[in-house]
């Protein structure tokens, strides 16, 4: 079992809500929608981008901002496998394969962006596009079509992504 | 007799300190050129030791030793060929994990190889241990601790150089091991290439297979002359089908893979990280400058910075220039008698070289500014932050700072192109700065908004310029990136280096390179255009003229109607009359004549056609050849007489005002702006279609302003 957000998952199943990781504002928000710790949700579908997410709660339809289901925490019922590009902002991931063609390709595996290698979106830009990774040791940006071609599994979701103040270390050794 | 010389290659990736090192062992004694055909920067320096004279050539950073910039193809080229004595890799030891790719793609090419652990003193302070001993078994080389900060290491390295090339000291040569199945195929393919003897001989047989299982462009081309490719071609492709059908991969992706696992593996055996990492300067000042609310503002911010600094802080010098000159033109005149020689001497000469000079005080700011983004590792967040626009008409972020240097003045911002790895980038970018209205294009719409659109319009005539020079870049830099560059955007897969205070004095070092770099190869150029500008306006001259003006004069000094004062008047007047009879009969103004038919369509007389060829030896000199033409002498644009004789002209009304400054906007930058276009850009070809280019959209636009807004405007 793995437990995520439910923007990771892959649409079309049936999900208890573990764990409700936003801020205060966001968790009343969340709250105000009639959704709670232990809830079941059937997740319905999910755009691409930046699309809306639809569950069903208690027989009725919910419509959810991306930002806020990500704050949602479930068990997904297999691995979610996404693309760089969908991955929030301080989430830990681990590539699994390198899809990206061409010069891009060359470059990013130039960088280290090898099967394996772990990474941590540090930040998007002001105007949403590049992102920042940590990736071994050192911070490499790029374009989201860039990261698209990247396929990752989430290695670790960053729970306290506003309140954390504690810089990140790992990936040294 | 034994060699004293030492030739010595500096490689690393960027950001690793290795210009630092380099300034550090050199010191000033270096000198900047340009590696043949390509505009990218050449350091060489000299340094004595131990009675040898050790020749250090910095080549530009690089990842990889692959050849997709032209930095990256001169820097394995020159180790490949150009076959330096020993070759210093510089890695940043604080960051050795992607700076060791380099380093095991040297071992590859059978360098004869130092590796200088540079910010050596910075890994203390983080207080990592790197086991050197075990680190240097398992690259076969010699490791030397540097800090081009503390100065450690400096005289080690040098040590170590001279001892390598004297044999005191060896390397293994060691060659990293890839597995069991990719070293099969290496070794199929060596042995197909070694039975080419020239093959082998020119290139090392076990480079040639990595790369072509890497799927190397250049080194498939290599390969392909030669008559065994067939059969390495066959294991090639037996090699991609095994690894697509066993593994669902391919050998580049192997490879590389393995690659980086062998790293990684060497570090973890030999690097022992802090238990508590420390508090990450960089990653603070980053949640600061690139912060999602505050990241455009402050990019914003130093943009206006650097564009203040160089053209507000740069107008003091570039006066004391024009003023120095201008005394010094009328000191030579005081001395030279004779009017042709002082003519060519005051207008010709000492007004060009002054032309030249002029720019230096800008290049000189915009160069140390940029040094600085650069050194401090500001730049490349300064493209992480406006990359998307950029984007969106198939530019790189880093495009932004020429763009709005151009504002300023061309010159400056075609060199600040170079910071730009991309050939496609670059020569966009330098074809759309043109149409980014240059400071000198400014008296011009001045004089020409302030006669036609009156205090009220007149600021909405110049922000419609300013909005329409944007517009056509954009649309340009549009165009040439699908039509004539497609798919060559350049990926944004850019490091975001730690911050770093850099060194004045190589802050200093590099601006004077700059400016030199500057001087020597535009300078010279600039000089003899704007020479023979002078010419094309001055002659030929006119007998008949000189000769019924000195008539007329000496008529008035013989008559007795005037007084003193008055004939001093009358002599002013006549003397601005011969000037524009003669300027008529000069070259240039024959040539404003015969181009009349061409810019009458655009609203425009042969007057307006004269001074448009005048302003392509600089710009704001399109207003004072209108003073010269109109008889009045130096005007500038704020010379209320020049206004009353334009408004008087019954040929001239709005339209023709905003279809002129739309020519002006458009139309071909000065003689400096393009001689330095040209070194830039390194071709012909691209010289030529900048000025047709330049050229046939000034006609259309003004043609269209011109014949549409006749319609609407007085």
């Amino acid at each position: 079992m793995n437990l995520t957000r439910l923007t990771y998952c892959a649409p079309n199943y049936t999900a208890k809500i573990s764990e409700i990781i936003g801020g205060i504002g966001a968790n009343s928000n969340i709250a105000s929608l009639g959704l709670k710790i232990g809830d079941e949700i059937l997740f319905k579908s999910k755009e691409n981008g930046r699309g809306r997410i639809v569950i069903e709660h208690n027989n009725s339809e919910i419509k959810l901002g991306r930002e806020l289901a990500s704050k949602i925490l479930i068990e997904c019922n297999e691995e979610p496998i996404l693309t760089l590009d969908q991955v929030k902002v301080s989430d830990v991931v681990e590539v699994t394969k390198m899809g990206a063609k061409g010069d891009v390709r060359f470059r990013l595996l130039d960088m280290g962006l090898v099967k394996g290698v772990k990474l941590k979106v540090l930040r998007v830009a002001p105007l949403g596009d590049p992102v920042e990774i940590l990736i071994n040791g050192f911070n490499l940006s790029l374009r989201l079509e860039e990261a698209r071609g990247i396929v990752v599994k989430i290695v670790e979701i960053d729970k306290h992504h506003q309140t954390n103040k504690k810089r990140w270390g790992m990936f040294r050794g | 007799m034994e060699r004293k010389e030492i030739s010595v290659a500096l490689v690393g990736n960027p950001n690793s300190g290795k210009t630092s090192l380099f300034n550090k062992l050199v010191g000033g004694n270096q000198r900047v050129g340009n590696f043949s055909g390509v505009t990218v920067e050449k350091y060489e320096g000299t340094v004595s030791h131990n009675g040898y004279e050790i020749k250090i050539i910095d080549l530009p950073g690089t990842y990889s030793l692959t050849t997709y910039s032209p930095e990256e193809v001169i820097t394995r080229q020159y180790i490949l060929t150009g076959k330096p004595d020993v070759v210093v890799n510089v890695v940043d030891s604080t960051n050795l994990e992607r700076n060791l790719y380099l380093t095991t793609q040297l071992i590859d090419v059978q360098a004869n190889l130092l590796v200088a652990l540079n910010m050596y003193d910075e890994l203390e302070k983080q207080e990592t241990i790197i086991d050197l001993e075990q680190l240097e078994k398992l690259l076969g080389t010699h490791l030397i601790p540097t800090s081009a900060v503390t100065g450690l290491g400096i005289n080690d390295l040098l040590n170590h150089i001279v001892d390598l090339f004297t044999d005191k000291i060896s390397i293994k040569k060691n060659k990293l091991t890839f597995s069991a199945l990719m070293e099969e195929y290496i070794e199929k393919i060596i042995s197909v290439i070694s039975k080419d003897e020239e093959l082998s001989q020119k290139y090392y047989p076990r480079w040639l297979a990595i790369k072509l299982l890497v799927n190397d462009k250049d080194v498939y081309k290599i390969v392909k002359e030669y008559p065994v490719w067939i059969k390495v071609n066959n294991i090639l492709a037996a090699a991609i089908k095994e690894i697509d059908q066993k593994f669902d991969s391919d050998p580049e992706l192997m490879l590389k893979e393995e690659r980086h696992a062998l790293i990684r593996g060497a570090i973890k055996e030999t690097v022992k990280y802090p238990q508590k990492k420390k508090m990450n300067t960089s990653e603070v000042i980053d949640s600061i400058l690139i912060n999602r609310i505050t990241g455009l503002p402050l990019f914003i911010f130093f943009m206006w910075g650097i564009f203040q600094l160089t053209f507000t802080l740069g107008e003091a010098p570039m006066n004391w220039i024009d003023t120095f000159f201008s005394w010094f033109g009328s000191a030579a005149s005081m001395v030279i008698k004779e009017p042709t020689a002082r003519s060519i001497v005051v207008d010709g000469i000492i007004a060009g070289v002054g032309g030249v000079l002029v720019f230096l005080p800008n290049i000189m700011i915009l160069f140390f500014s940029l040094s600085f983004l650069e050194g401090t590792g500001y730049m490349a967040r300064a493209a992480f932050v406006i990359d998307k626009v950029m984007h969106k008409v198939g530019l790189h972020g880093k495009s932004f700072i020429p763009m709005i240097t151009g504002f300023g003045c061309s010159v400056p911002a075609f060199m600040a192109t170079r910071t730009l790895r991309n050939k496609s980038d670059r020569i966009t970018t330098l074809l759309i700065i043109p149409f980014m209205s240059c400071s000198a294009k400014f008296p011009v719409y001045i004089l020409i908004a302030g006669t036609f659109f009156g205090a009220s319009q007149a600021g909405n005539a110049l922000f419609g310029i300013y909005m329409l020079g944007i517009l056509i870049a954009l649309i340009t830099a549009r165009l040439l990136k699908t039509a004539v560059f497609k798919g060559e955007s350049e990926p944004f897969v850019m490091e975001l280096p730690p911050y770093r205070m850099p060194s004045f004095k190589v802050l200093i070092m590099q601006m004077w390179q700059k400016a030199s770099l500057y001087l020597r190869k535009a300078g010279t150029i600039i000089l003899t255009a704007s020479i023979l500008i002078w010419v094309a306006s001055n002659y030929p001259k006119s007998e008949e003229i000189t000769v019924e003006y000195s008539q007329i004069k000496q008529d008035v000094t013989n008559s007795s109607k005037y007084d003193e004062n008055e004939k001093k008047e009358i002599f002013q007047k006549l003397n601005f009359q011969e000037g524009t009879k003669q300027l008529e009969y000069s070259f240039a103004g024959r040539l404003g004549k015969l181009l009349e038919p061409v810019v009458a369509p655009l609203g425009f007389d042969w007057k307006l056609g004269i001074a448009l060829i005048s302003g392509i030896a600089a710009k704001e000199i399109v207003v004072s050849t209108m003073g010269t033409l109109y008889s009045l002498g130096d005007v500038d644009e704020n010379s209320h007489e020049l206004r009353e004789r334009l408004l008087a002209n019954p040929d001239y009304n709005q339209a023709v005002a905003l279809s002129l400054m739309v020519f002006v906007l458009l139309y071909i930058p000065c003689a400096a702006a393009t001689i330095v276009f040209h070194k830039e850009a390194g071709e012909w070809k691209w010289t030529a279609f900048y000025a047709s280019y330049t050229m046939t959209v000034a006609w259309i636009m003004s043609y269209l302003t011109y014949n549409i807004s006749k319609y609407f405007l007085l």
